[in-house]
């Protein structure tokens, strides 16, 4: 196993989607899996140990469709032998399914387990958190330069009870429509979600001003939606 | 009555009933309708224009929950409860509530941080509130 995804020192959350990710070594097929790590929060921390989350993540996330073992060993980003515990763990507690598909053992969420309504909300809520909100900006996407999730969730220091914090910079969208398309995302997550927009003047105004809380947001972890951090800042460079 | 507005009502919760006042209703409309035309005074600071359009925000909503016989102990419940006051979805009252807080934060914490943008989506929050409750 290459040495850094044992690296305990890799903050999770860091390794936002569009960051550089080291090199398995392995050609990944697109097999229309989202590539990116699932973030975890502290809630998720309380509730599970971490391959427990990417493993609970990946299978939950999208319980409408198998995957073989290798499949959640690169999607989970976590070591053969812990996933593969993991996934003996969950087949024998009967929160997935097996099936063999020639020599290949299929692993898929259970959805007659009888907490899998449960699980998949939990999953939803705390583990894909980032995934839920990627998902509901998708439609302004393209009206928008960088979306980043900011504030305590970044910094895994969330409660239920804490706002997603999220900064978008866009030239385009107001605040009305922003809203009405995160409403759908907020019921699902049963978190309030903040959003706050500047236009890519407003923010490289900023930047260049060391605002203070522009500046604030700058020096945290972010979980990137869209766009990325060398992009945000070529066209103000 | 209004059962979304009942449940919320009572001791420990955000509403309590009060018949509807007639003049506390319209001096609530005259200052609201006011405040908003200044806010859309572009000479003016964009702080003051904020400050007068959230002021207009918040006087038609509760123009709204008083004329449903309802009065409410937080400033934010007014923006809350619009889908059920003036059916207004999450583009206008998520937008009020939002500005609520930037508001709270400027008046308690002396951080306001407003922009082009939030003022112009404010405006053109309130303005709906307006033509809703004018309707």
């Amino acid at each position: 196993m290459p040495s850094h995804l044992s690296n305990p020192t890799v903050s999770w959350a860091r390794v936002g989607s569009n960051c550089q990710k080291p090199n398995s070594g392995m050609i990944k097929p697109n097999m229309g899996i989202k590539d990116h790590p699932i973030e975890s929060s502290a809630l998720a921390n309380a509730l599970f140990p971490k391959v427990r989350q990417r493993v609970l993540a990946v299978l939950f996330g999208t319980p409408d469709r198998s995957y073989y073992a290798n499949e959640i060993i690169a999607l989970a980003q976590s070591g053969t032998g812990a996933v593969q515990r993991e996934l003996a763990d969950l087949t024998a507690a009967g929160l997935l399914t097996v099936s063999k598909q020639g020599n290949q053992k299929h692993y898929q969420a259970n959805a007659h387990a009888p907490v899998f309504a449960e699980l998949r909300s939990l999953v939803v809520k705390t583990m894909g958190l980032a995934d839920v909100l990627r998902t509901a900006l998708a439609p302004l996407a393209a009206q928008m330069e960088a979306a980043f999730i900011y504030g305590s969730v970044a910094r895994q220091q969330d409660t239920a009870h804490s706002d997603v914090d999220v900064m978008i910079v866009t030239s385009s969208l107001g605040y009305g429509e922003v809203f009405g398309t995160l409403e759908g995302a907020t019921a699902s997550l049963g978190r309030k979600v903040n959003p706050t927009l500047y236009t890519p003047a407003d923010w490289a105004k900023r930047m260049q001003k060391d605002n203070a809380f522009v500046t604030r947001v700058w020096q945290q972890p972010k979980i990137w939606l869209i766009g990325s951090e060398e992009r945000l800042h070529a066209p103000s460079a | 009555m209004h059962p979304a507005l009942e449940n919320l009502c009572g001791p420990g919760k955000p509403l309590k009933a009060e018949a509807p006042d007639a003049s506390e209703i319209a001096g609530l409309l005259r200052t609201g309708i006011a405040r908003l035309r200044d806010a859309q005074n572009t000479t003016l600071a964009l702080e003051s224009r904020f400050d007068l359009a959230y002021n207009a925000a918040h006087a038609l909503c509760l123009a709204a929950l008083r004329r449903m016989g309802y009065r409410s102990a937080n400033r934010y419940i007014v923006f809350q409860v619009l889908p059920h006051t003036l059916g207004l979805g999450p583009e206008v009252w998520r937008v009020l509530d939002k500005c609520h807080n930037t508001r709270n934060l400027g008046e308690y914490e002396g951080m306001l941080e407003v922009d082009e943008r939030l003022v112009k989506d404010l405006v053109t929050a309130t303005e709906a509130v307006s033509n809703a409750i004018q309707k």
